[in-house]
């Protein structure tokens, strides 16, 4: 070796030496965990996007002032204790020890104005009064629509009591009030920041929750770490939570296998089979009360289902126990508009669940002849994002050609998806799920169009069902209630604009020797890691 | 001075195409179904939040109005800011261009390796011959072959039986080069696949064409080795078809290998610019089409130029026409 190339062979080998060492004590000093997600966040604003790839970030930093556990009982979460004083009237009293990442405790005000903020209040009134031009009104305005507002009810007064104390009266009784606190949609932002112009939520997080943000890599990842203003001492138990997105369900098994993750959620039952020979990964199959549901336009002429007979025949005619068993594996079980998972039998009496298979086929084919339409072609709108919805589909289109409905499958993008179902309702049929929440009357009450707005250019509006949901909402939770629900389920069977097909299941794979994870066996609010500040690094 | 005339009207040339691009983008995106409203407040969005996201974006503004807007904001080099993020597009597509650039490099020089290799050698050795035959069997199974199923394959194996190579993800090369290069060895080997056989055929069809010239009579005739007369009189001549494919296939890598890099999690910017046309953050695909063209047509400009150098009659003929 001459003296160059040895002198070399040494620096680098100093080199490696120092690189190893700094990178053996950076291991000591941090505790750190890796989850793979399949997308990055639509937007950066937690009151206003609604897809749940963003939520699973947002509830990272941002916390809710209620939570649910796995029997969708209410649990204390900003709120340590709530209480309804009156049919209409709640006090919620807040943590003394909730702080914001940025260190200033979080207050009741702070309460205030999110709710405000979520009900479409101005945030910057005196900037708008003040700009003189419509462009620069428009620039200064903080106003948001948020979809979420509909489920706290009508809000009627607001206010806090003291630091800590908070009451809201509602303009008339709401059971799902209080659920609807437990979403993230619902999270609690810093509103002092917010007014002074500091906090920009549509531009960066900032919560009380167990992580803050310390990196953002547009569609490739998060680095969060730990908020040192937790409430809850101790935790998180990890210093560091980095987030890195893989899109490609194969990549993600391939980043679990070699340890560039720790965990990471999948919809495709086959994951139990891709690391059966892998010792080191648990596959935890999560039930949710959200299920996969079809939506039947009932309002274009262009439609077939138009025709109410159609859509109830379509209704009998699909096989709920076929698409559990031959996409799902048998995970999944045959839905209904009241969520299995809340325990409830409301629309278990309904022929789209009692009567046999070939009963309602026989029905199905009955009320195709009697609409003059004994075989019918329909097209079906399949998300091509998700191989889950073709499968799903692919399963309805033999079970339903069984009764005379032919089914054409066309695939296409979100954005495509969305434009022609919801904002053009250009379509027949289309294949979607529903969020159950933590309520039953919050996801049923999507079937009153004028309620939900989002599905009024396909669904039809009922009388008697909008004023059955109504009474639903403002029932407590109780045997006049389940016969309020049974009743609803009767209407929403009858009219089948929005079918539900099977529950939705969430597989969480996690590598059992590098982290030790909580998961409930049944989630409410798409909140599959809500125990993430007790995940803790074996590494 | 007989070059900057040659290049005079390929510059002309490439701002009108630039413009065209820039147009074409803007407009598609327009017309594409589903806006960004349609995406960040998904399926539960009433038209009321609707109007008032696309009224704090200026969406609702004609669409000319937000072209000339855009357009004003280009030439002053703002390139807008990305709806999801609200942070400037080009900070973003530059901090990804090094993996793609890498990614794209890398790609280029194993397809220029193995299909160059294979072409001369195919070429040299005729229609018969092992050698031949395996050429001929490289590109046939290259070309056919789409680069996501090669990749899906190879993401299968090598997450299953874990051979050495990492699946997804990405490690910079200045952090860990031997990491770095573990996980760009599958993308890059699924994403050259096309330009094998494309450089390959191409390779041997020009290395054919020159060899039934006289001047490689005359060099057979005047007793000159063989790889000699590859050296100094094929492989020159041969170049110039091969440098067209070669910077027509190095600008549709750097325009974003898109399928790649979404199958291996490569954070680069072809991945960035479909994933943000999924999400229809209109700026970013605008920012990231147009700087993939500028690409484009840079490379096919020093491909211009490239010929020139080569061959001098080129240059020469051009300003003479």
């Amino acid at each position: 070796m001459t003296p160059s190339l040895l002198s070399r062979s040494r620096i680098a080998a100093a080199v490696f030496a120092i690189a190893a060492a700094c990178s053996f004590t950076g291991a000591q000093a941090q505790k750190a965990l890796n989850w793979g997600v399949v997308a990055d966040v639509d937007g950066m604003d937690v009151h206003v996007v609604s897809t749940i790839s963003s939520w699973q970030i947002y509830q990272m930093v941002y916390e809710t002032l209620l939570t649910t556990d796995k029997d969708m009982a209410l649990r204390p979460g900003l709120a340590e204790s709530w209480r309804q004083t009156s049919p209409t009237t709640y006090q919620l009293n807040l943590r003394r020890d909730a702080r914001f990442s940025n260190g200033r405790p979080l207050v009741a005000a702070d309460v205030v104005g999110t709710l405000e903020r979520i009900t479409g209040v101005e945030m910057n009134p005196a900037g708008v009064a003040a700009a003189k031009t419509d462009e620069e009104k428009k620039k200064a305005s903080n106003r948001i629509a948020s979809y979420w507002s509909r489920q706290f009810g009508v809000i009627k007064a607001l206010s806090a009591t003291d630091d800590h104390t908070v009451r809201i009266e509602l303009a008339k009784p709401h059971t799902a009030f209080l659920p609807a606190l437990a979403h993230i949609s619902a999270s609690i932002i810093p509103v002092k920041e917010l007014k002074d112009g500091s906090f920009d939520p549509t531009k960066r997080l900032l919560g009380s929750g167990p992580f803050m943000v310390a990196a953002h890599k547009p569609k490739e990842g998060w680095t969060l770490v730990r908020n040192p203003h937790y409430w809850r001492k101790g935790h998180p138990k990890v210093d560091t939570l980095n987030v890195l997105v893989i899109p490609d369900e194969a990549a993600r098994v391939a980043a679990l296998r070699d340890g560039r993750l720790d965990y990471s959620a999948f919809t495709n039952p086959d994951i139990g089979r891709l690391v059966a020979g892998d010792p080191r990964i648990a596959v935890t199959t999560q039930s949710t009360t959200n299920y996969w549901r079809m939506d039947l336009n009932a309002l274009s002429d262009k439609s077939v289902f138009k025709d109410k007979r159609l859509r109830q025949a379509m209704n009998l005619a699909i096989d709920r126990d076929a698409i559990a068993n031959i996409v799902f594996a048998g995970a999944a079980k045959p839905d209904r508009p009241v969520p299995a998972a809340f325990g409830k039998d409301a629309c278990k009496d309904v022929d789209a669940y009692k009567l046999p298979r070939a009963a309602r086929l026989e029905k199905a084919k009955a009320l195709l002849a009697a609409a003059g339409k004994p075989t019918v072609d329909v097209e079906l709108i399949a998300i091509s994002t998700d191989p889950i919805y073709a499968r799903i589909a692919q399963v309805v289109q033999q079970n339903v050609r069984q009764a005379g409905i032919n089914l054409r499958i066309q695939q296409m993008p979100v954005a495509e998806y969305l434009n022609k179902v919801f904002t053009k309702g250009e379509f027949d049929a289309a294949l979607s799920w529903l969020a159950g929440y933590s309520d039953p009357s919050m996801v049923i009450a999507w079937w009153n169009p004028k309620f939900a707005v989002w599905n009024a250019v396909y669904h039809e509006y009922s009388q008697p069902l909008a004023d059955a949901l109504e009474r639903v909402k403002a029932a407590a939770d109780g045997p006049e209630r389940d016969g309020l629900l049974a009743e609803v389920c009767r209407m929403i069977d009858d009219g089948a604009n929005i079918l539900a097909l099977v529950s939705k299941v969430d597989y969480i794979a996690h590598r059992t020797d590098t982290v030790d994870i909580r998961l409930d066996p049944v989630t409410g609010s798409s909140n599959a890691y809500q125990y993430v500040a007790e995940y803790a690094s074996k590494r | 001075m007989r070059l900057i005339v040659f290049l005079v009207p390929r510059f002309v040339i490439a701002l009108v195409t630039m413009s065209g691009v820039a147009l074409l983008v803007f407009v598609a995106l327009r017309l594409l179904p589903g806006g960004y409203a349609d995406v960040i407040l998904g399926p539960y969005a009433t038209p009321e939040a609707k109007a008032l996201i696309s009224a704090k974006y200026g969406l609702d503004e004609p669409v000319a109005l937000q072209f000339a807007k855009w357009l004003g904001a280009l030439l002053r080099g703002d390139f807008g800011l990305s709806m999801v993020t609200k942070q400037p597009v080009i900070d973003e597509l530059l901090r990804r261009a090094p993996v793609t650039i890498e990614l794209a490099v890398l790609t280029l020089a194993l397809a220029l390796i193995v299909g160059g290799t294979l072409g001369v050698a195919s070429a040299i050795a005729g229609a018969s011959g092992r050698r031949g035959a395996l050429g001929r069997l490289v590109g046939a199974l290259s070309a056919s072959v789409p680069e996501f199923v090669l990749g899906s394959v190879l993401i299968f194996v090598f997450s299953r039986w874990q051979l050495g190579l990492q699946v997804g993800g990405f490690t910079p090369f200045m952090q860990d080069p031997v990491a770095n290069l573990r996980a760009m060895a599958l993308p890059v080997a699924s994403l050259s696949v096309f330009g094998i056989a494309l450089i390959l055929r191409t390779t041997r069809d020009a290395v054919l064409r020159v060899l039934t010239e006289g001047h490689i009579l005359a060099a057979v005739a005047r007793g000159e080795t063989p790889w000699r007369i590859v050296r100094h009189h094929v492989l020159r001549n041969a170049s110039i078809p091969v440098v067209t494919v070669t910077a027509t296939y190095f600008g549709h890598l750097l325009g974003g290998a898109v399928i790649a890099e979404i199958l291996f999690s490569v954070p680069g910017v072809g991945y960035y610019i479909y994933s943000s046309l999924e999400g229809r953050d209109y700026a970013v695909v605008q920012a990231g089409v147009l700087l993939a063209a500028f690409a484009f047509v840079s490379l096919n400009m020093l491909a211009d130029v490239a010929y020139a150098l080569i061959d001098p009659r080129i240059g020469a003929t051009k300003v003479r026409t």
